[in-house]
């Protein structure tokens, strides 16, 4: 997350040294991968209890070994929470834990490159989408010793999230999907299709003004699975497994995208204009009503509009309720580490119930942890409870390593409808076909 | 029996390295061979079959999980990029050792021959002194050159390796699956294979047409500020300097990212301003054209400002009876700048003209912060349109793990601008020596 810092920086650097009105420019190459950036975790009952108790019965229980130490790769933007969570883990366990930030979605590629030579840290936290990529690589040991508990306590999505083809390596902490955020002072009735979207938003758009009535990322893949998924599309199918069936260019995703067009009326601008600064700009200064983003903007919009933010599901398109895109952030243990036990100890006990709470006190996130999610912390908070009734509408990306092979042509192909007109038919088309290449050895 | 030293030392050294040397009476320098060679041995029975085994066949047993008591366990197998590697090590190690050898054997040689003329080999200590004398410079390199060996041309024969391997994501990443050996297959891929050659021929395109222009507009841009301010007249020269300077100054990294949010075509100042005037503004950033327009600009104001540095310098040493020579023969300004100025800037700068054009081929900052390669094309595979061969490379090692691929765009690259360096070298006066300027 370094460089959006730094784009950031930029950002406040190019207002100050302009009249006009102007954002930082984030332009994401790799798709909806770095949405993931804060999340809530969620954890089972070693949190309390020694870790040994918890394990099923058939399972080994298991102590850190002598002398352990642990390094654990976390997010900059999370680490008041990492922090906190590994001092608990060394008061209780005795086993020091050093922190090193890594943006989680470097973290896999890292762990490839320094992984098997033993340089890598102990635990790491990725998306979930990189899951696949790092388990068939077998960088990670599988969630076994806590297998049942993880099971047990953690939402559906979640799980499904933190396995891969069929075996449980990840310990799922926190959920992540994006909603509607709202400007109250301006968006009286929470709009609850997009077609009320349309028609508020032809009242307030003014691009002479740089006034809109809702902004999201056109270009991106990752926000506009909505317009993908809602009216029957797919990325892969059997559940985002198999690579052969690809569903971006189906009767239903490409009924989706004829809504996704039709907003070209209200939002007149490339989709390379875009991006996460200026967006974030326009909505704090009002300029933009409506915003399509995820948990990690929560705390920023906050400070920035104060009671006047709102936060609402996705309004229903073209009839059908709108699905996201869920991504999870999970714990996973370095195949090569020196202390396997004390490291699913520290993975466990960090994505334990009391610890998805303290994350989302620390940070705000959603947790996954099912008790969490009932605990009054999470229920009274209007906006984590819209962005987990929102989850409930969402499916988890597909993990399987192909999935790196799709961000690339559909981020390329949504330009092309949204910019230059282009029939979505013809467009997904296209970029199914690359996928399919990709997937079938062109890239091998 | 005329040449019986030379033979028997020659025979005993190929035997076994010292022994010669002994048999000449040079027992010093026969026993440091005896001990290098056995030594060397000991190393080389252990390593060097698993080497030649390991650059075969990039390990055989790949690694799996094995269930100890419902726990799963790591099992390591071969790591074919290690064992790449620790192989190619040791056969550098092994070709270090046989040119010692040979060096031994002609050592024996020449000692044995000088017996057989009949003088005394040298004791140690004259032979040290020799080597202190006579070859002191050869005998210190040896510790850079082994040092340049394995810190340069090791990682360079790896990487010209890994282009003949399928090392790449996600179906050939170590440990979990082996990599091979593919010949040219990647090569094949890159121009022949439709998905991967049209973008690899695009890019190509756009990174020489790339390179030309932005070495051409940041010289010859340079070229005309530095005259202007260096003309009589012109006044607080230092403060103009000082301000053109500043573009070079500010990190890339800040100033490119910032000029990112000025060209942003909706909300960025500068479309904002020519909408101010009446004038519609231009997509700099989203169309392909455009973005491509936009970073040979960008690439200009960060530019001009070295070429102007450099061409100031080169301007104050032109005499300037050259020019009033000219003037007296009546020569207008653009005569004096065509014959004089001109070839003598060009005559000083054309190695420094070469550098900077095979440094834009690499241009990596200039593209990979002002666009990230964007505008996003989906005719291509893993790159925009202004993505350049290294910035294309990029995306393919850390976003995508096509390690082959990149490897094989590395050597394409280096092939370039090895040829164009070298064929420009050649060709430019300031290297032949003397009476360039006529």
């Amino acid at each position: 997350m370094k460089m959006r810092k730094w784009m950031m920086v930029t950002a406040v650097a190019a207002m100050a040294t302009s009249l006009a009105a102007c954002g930082g420019n984030n332009n994401n190459t790799n798709g909806g991968n770095a949405a993931a950036t804060n999340a809530p975790s969620e954890s089972t009952a070693p949190a309390e209890n020694n870790g040994g108790e918890n394990t099923g019965a058939d399972t080994a229980q298991i102590t850190p070994e002598d002398g352990a130490s642990l390094v654990v790769w976390e997010s900059k933007e999370e680490r008041a929470f990492a922090d906190a969570i590994a001092k608990e883990f060394t008061e209780k366990y005795n086993v020091p834990v050093k922190i090193e930030e890594l943006s989680p979605t470097d973290q896999v590629t890292k762990l490839s490159q320094d992984g098997p030579s033993g340089l890598a840290a102990d635990v790491i936290l990725i998306p979930h989408d990189n899951l696949g990529r790092a388990a068939s690589a077998q960088l990670l040991l599988p969630n076994d010793v806590f297998e049942q508990e993880t099971v047990k306590n953690n939402t559906e999505a979640s799980i499904t999230g933190a396995s891969y083809d069929g075996m449980l390596y990840g310990y799922p902490r926190a959920a992540e999907t994006y909603a509607l955020y709202y400007n109250k002072s301006i968006v009286t009735d929470v709009p609850k299709t997009f077609d009320d979207v349309l028609a508020f938003s032809k009242t307030f758009t003014d691009k002479s003004k740089n006034r809109y009535g809702i902004m999201w990322e056109v270009g991106n893949m990752y926000f506009n699975y909505p317009f993908i998924a809602s009216n029957g599309g797919y990325i892969f199918g059997d559940n985002g497994t198999n690579k052969d069936d690809i569903g971006i260019n189906s009767d239903g995703a490409i009924q989706g995208l004829k809504e996704y067009v039709k907003l070209k009326e209200i939002l007149p601008i490339n989709s390379g204009d875009i991006n996460a600064d200026i967006k974030r700009s326009l909505f704090n200064s009002g300029d933009v009503a409506m915003d399509i983003n995820g948990p990690w903007e929560l705390a920023g919009y906050k400070t920035a509009l104060g009671d006047n933010l709102g936060l609402a599901p996705l309004p229903t398109i073209g009839g059908k309720t709108a699905i996201s895109f869920a991504g999870f952030k999970i714990f996973g243990v370095n195949a090569y580490t020196q202390y396997p036990n004390a490291a699913k100890l520290y993975a466990e006990f960090a994505s334990g119930k009391d610890a998805q709470l303290k994350l989302n006190e620390l940070v705000g996130s959603i947790p996954t942890n099912l008790e969490a999610l009932e605990d009054p912390q999470i229920k009274d908070d209007a906006y984590i409870s819209a962005f987990a009734e929102q989850a409930k509408n969402s499916q988890p990306m597909p993990s399987i390593p192909e999935m790196g092979n799709v961000w690339s042509p559909v981020n390329a192909a949504l330009p092309e409808i949204w910019d230059k007109g282009a029939d979505p038919k013809t467009a997904m088309d296209k970029a199914a076909q690359q996928i399919k290449d990709l997937n079938n050895g062109a890239s091998q | 029996m005329q040449r019986h030293h030379t033979r028997a030392a020659t025979i005993l050294s190929t035997l076994f390295m010292g022994l010669g040397q002994i048999y000449n009476r040079q027992f010093i320098k026969g026993f440091i061979f005896l001990i290098v060679e056995a030594l060397s041995l000991t190393y080389f029975i252990e390593k060097l079959g698993r080497a030649f085994w390991g650059i075969v066949t990039l390990g055989t047993t790949s690694q799996h999980f094995e269930k100890v008591k419902g726990i799963a366990k790591l099992v390591k197998g071969d790591h074919s990029i290690f064992i790449l590697i620790q192989s190619l090590i040791t056969i550098i190690f092994f070709v270090l050792f046989l040119i010692a050898w040979y060096m031994n054997i002609r050592d024996a040689y020449k000692n044995g021959a000088a017996r057989d003329a009949g003088q005394t080999p040298g004791t140690f200590k004259q032979s040290i002194r020799y080597i202190l004398d006579y070859k002191f410079a050869q005998t210190f390199l040896i510790l850079p050159s082994v040092g340049i060996l394995l810190f340069t041309v090791m990682p360079i024969i790896f990487m010209v390796m890994l282009a003949f391997t399928n090392y790449s994501a996600p179906n050939h990443m170590p440990p979990a699956k082996l990599v091979d050996w593919v010949g040219f297959e990647t090569f094949h891929n890159l121009v022949a294979l439709k998905s991967w050659s049209h973008t690899f021929y695009g890019v190509l395109t756009w990174t020489i047409i790339w390179a030309i222009l932005s070495t051409v507009t940041t010289y010859f841009g340079g070229m005309l500020v530095a005259m202007l301010i260096s003309q009589q007249g012109v006044r607080f020269k230092g403060i103009w300097r000082a301000i053109l300077i500043v573009p070079y100054a500010i990190p890339q990294m800040i100033s490119l990212l910032l000029m990112r949010n000025l060209f942003n075509g909706q909300f960025g100042p500068i479309n904002q301003y020519l909408k101010f005037f009446g004038l519609g503004g231009l997509p700099w950033l989203t169309d392909p054209f455009w973005a491509k327009v936009t970073v040979i600009v960008v690439n200009m104001w960060v530019g001009i400002p070295v070429s102007m540095l450099l061409i100031m310098g080169v301007l104050t040493t032109i005499p300037r009876d050259m020019y009033e020579a000219a003037e007296v023969d009546g020569a207008t300004n653009y005569q004096k700048f065509r014959i004089i100025t001109l070839p003598m800037v060009l005559f000083s700068t054309a190695p420094t003209l070469i550098a900077q054009f095979a440094g834009n081929i690499n241009n990596f900052n200039a593209i990979f912060l002002l666009t990230g390669g964007s505008p996003v094309n989906g005719d291509y595979q893993y790159a925009g349109s202004t993505d350049l061969l290294v910035t294309w490379l990029y995306k393919l090692t850390l976003d995508q793990n096509k390690y082959n691929m990149a490897s094989a765009i590395g050597i394409i690259i280096f092939l370039i601008v090895a040829t164009f360096s070298i064929y420009n070298y050649r060709r430019t006066k300031s290297f032949q020596e003397e009476d360039m300027i006529q």
